[in-house]
């Protein structure tokens, strides 16, 4: 009977990291296609074999290893389901963004080291690129704007219609995101309701000004496509947000005012700060998406509103240009790290960054 | 070309009809292989099945007390027919078979109907088979302009399913005035209420046709450098609002459109519910499409493609056909056959143009890859994509 403080399998967390880190691996590669055939089929044996050892040696190795090896077992499913469905999709597609296709409906594309997909995406795609950004940045800033009071009221002036509110903010996502995209078609019609209120109360002339109209319409204008996403991002920006407030005790606005505080200033002070990581994950889960968003460009813009994932879109569906597609796509997601590292390296809040 | 008009009535009941069908087949299925091994082999043309891929809401079903196309088939062929709508869009279709056909390997369907253009691209790639039309008398019912097509100059590959024309859709109630021709579309007066078609091969052909040039025998870029200009130019003073694909019937129904390139099948729609939308055969000419039944290459079930394929073109058959989906049929002798069902479909000039009409389409030219790829490149950086 075992009865003893020292481990029977000595150093379980080294069993435990290198079934995690080698099964990674391993489900990688098979995914990624760098091993195939009979290779392949053991290297799913190593990996099922991986998850024996781990298991198998938390059983016998008594409580003492269990309590060592328990962090690797639970990251395993995590780590071989993002090894799988992430990080091997992202070898293929930096693969592909390196390839060049020998014709252009050739079924494989072959890999040498092609920089120029990624020339041809900075080249013949900048403008996309800006626009997706811009877009995707006054939208953010239109979020926080409406979303801001919006999760301030809920959470503070909420009360007993607390429940209810946040509700109503997230009912209109039962719908698909595309039916309700294409609703504002509808909305905004050169003869709909919106435009023939904004003419009979005289704000039309305004807006045409301003230039979110042009020549009379709203629809297929780049206010149109913003306004799109502003609205398909907004709970995305509200519950975070809101989250954040709730924790804020009001006792602390209190306590700011019973040392002499405007209350002005103790929202600055106070609340503001304590509800950035909020603001902070609202932006993240905000921007990101919508400067990859191809649905409001393409049913609420014109062919001068074009956004990057609309060019990716038709790259990848319409060109058959794979490569370059991948190229795009790698460049966007390059460009969207470098704004999010700067933006938390400034903004990012300790419970973030 | 990717127009598929859906009728909201019919799609009920056409869907209901779709479940009972396949239930039906369903069952067949458990029974039928077992005695067509019964039946021995032998037949070069494969087994007594036959599985068609097609467009959805692109066949009449049975409904109304009406026996839809392919059941009418199923009774006189005793055929064992599998029909699927799941051929929604052609560069999807093709992304979706490329890495199947491009290995050489076989796809699950008979027959498939991709547009001309994309039939001319699996012809040019080799990944369609000849035709069995040795076994299909019913085809010297093919009308006289769609005989050795562009897309296909032997006509050995495949065999129109249904036609239809682009041209100048337009909402008389917006732009105030019957239009004449495709200049009409620069008229600085419908800024920001044009718009024009993503399918290339209509939009470029139309603007093309305008300038003089035969698209039908285009072979480089530069032919067609002065469509696509004028296409840039039109953007760039935001006289263009959109480009689209078959979503345009709301845009041009409630006047977000004065005028469009648009399909003559989709006018003759909206027309049953907005009287004001026209369509206008501009005097320069107007493309003609067509999708055309083609055999993915490998595929078995030959003389059963083959008696399909003569059943539907069989102008009685033809009718019933071009009586619910209202396209262009490629089948001569429709029209007295469609008289007989509905006299007033027998007159209307969108699904029976006349001669002088027809006369004047062009269907565009079959491109090489080379410079299909130049084409479909210039074309993407102007609709903004």
């Amino acid at each position: 009977m075992p009865k003893q403080d020292v481990p029977r399998v000595r150093r379980p967390e080294l069993v435990g990291l290198a079934a995690l880190v080698g099964a990674g691996f391993l489900l990688t590669a098979i995914g990624a296609r760098w091993i195939s055939g009979p290779i392949a089929i053991l290297a799913l044996g190593l990996v099922f074999a991986s998850i024996v050892w781990l298991i198998v040696t938390a059983v016998m190795g008594g409580p003492e290893a269990r309590r060592r090896i328990a962090p690797y077992g639970l990251l395993k499913p995590g780590a071989l389901w993002l090894a799988l469905f992430y990080l091997a999709p992202l070898m293929t597609l930096l693969r592909l963004s390196l390839s060049t296709l020998p014709s252009r409906f050739a079924v494989d594309a072959q890999f040498d080291w092609n920089f120029g997909n990624y020339l041809d995406a900075f080249t013949d795609f900048g403008a996309q690129f800006q626009r997706a950004f811009l877009y995707a940045g006054i939208a953010t800033v239109l979020t926080i704007l409406i979303g801001y009071p919006l999760a301030y009221v809920i959470a503070f002036r909420g009360g007993k219609y607390r429940n209810l509110m946040l509700g109503l903010v997230v009912v209109p996502f039962f719908t698909s995101y595309l039916i309700r995209t294409i609703a504002w078609r509808s909305l905004l019609n050169d003869t709909g309701q919106v435009v023939q209120l904004l003419d009979a109360i005289k704000l039309s002339g305004l807006l045409e000004s301003l230039g979110i109209m042009d020549n009379g319409r709203i629809l297929q204008t780049p206010a149109a496509v913003i306004g799109g996403l502003t609205y398909n991002f907004l709970p995305f920006m509200i519950l975070p947000i809101y989250v954040s407030l709730e924790k804020v005790d009001p006792g602390l606005v209190d306590a700011a005012q019973d040392l002499y505080s405007t209350s002005t200033a103790a929202f600055r002070k106070v609340v503001l700060p304590l509800s950035m990581p909020g603001v902070f994950a609202g932006t993240l889960l905000t921007f990101i998406p919508a400067a990859g968003d191809f649905v409001n460009a393409l049913y609420l813009g014109n062919p001068s509103t074009t956004m990057i994932g609309n060019s990716i879109q038709d790259q990848f569906l319409v060109q058959n240009n794979v490569p370059l597609a991948s190229a795009m796509s790698f460049v966007l997601m390059a460009i969207i790290t470098v704004l999010v590292l700067v933006y938390s390296r400034f903004f990012g809040t300790e419970d973030l960054a | 070309m990717t127009k598929r008009t859906i009728r909201p009535k019919s799609v009920e009941l056409s869907r209901r009809q779709f479940l009972i069908r396949s239930g039906a087949l369903g069952a067949a299925g458990i029974a039928l292989p077992q005695l067509l091994a019964a039946c021995g082999g032998g037949d070069s043309g494969g087994g007594n099945t036959l599985f068609f891929e097609n467009w959805p809401a692109y066949i009449d079903p049975t409904e109304d007390g009406l026996t839809g196309t392919v059941d009418r088939f199923v009774e006189a062929s005793g055929v064992d027919m599998t029909y699927s709508e799941a051929f929604n869009d052609n560069v999807e279709y093709f992304a979706k078979v490329q890495p199947i056909l491009g290995r050489g390997d076989k796809i699950d369907p008979d027959l498939i109907a991709p547009t001309s253009w994309m039939a001319g691209r699996l012809i040019n790639l080799g990944w369609v088979d000849k035709l069995p039309l040795d076994k299909v008398p019913n085809k010297s019912n093919l009308r006289d302009d769609l005989v050795k097509p562009a897309w296909d100059p032997t006509g050995e590959y495949s065999l129109p399913w249904q036609t239809g024309f682009a041209g100048i859709a337009y909402n008389l109630d917006v732009t105030g005035r019957e239009l004449t021709s495709v200049e009409d579309l620069w008229d600085p007066e419908f800024a920001g209420k044009v718009g024009a078609l993503t399918e290339m091969r209509d939009t470029i052909g139309v603007i093309l046709l305008s300038m003089g040039v035969d698209i039908s025998t285009l072979t480089s870029f530069d032919q067609a450098a002065p469509a696509f200009d004028k296409l840039e130019q039109a953007k760039a003073d935001g006289q263009i609002r959109r480009f689209h694909g078959n979503d345009y019937f709301d845009d041009l129904s409630n006047g977000n459109f004065a005028a469009t390139i648009g399909w003559s099948g989709d006018v003759a729609q909206i027309q049953l519910d907005n009287p004001a939308v026209r369509f206008l055969f501009p005097p320069s000419g107007a493309t003609s499409w067509a999708d055309t039944m083609v055999m993915p290459k490998g595929a078995v079930n030959r003389d059963a493609a083959a008696k399909w394929m003569d059943f539907v073109y069989d102008p009685a058959q033809a009718a019933q056909l071009t009586a619910w989906v209202q396209y262009v049929s490629p089948v001569k002798g429709v029209r007295g056959e469609v008289e007989k069902i509905d006299p007033e479909l027998a007159n209307n000039p969108l699904i029976f143009p006349d001669e002088a009409t027809l006369s004047n389409t062009r269907s565009f030219a079959s491109l090489s890859e080379e410079v299909e790829a130049e084409y479909d490149a210039a074309f993407s950086k102007i609709i903004g994509a």
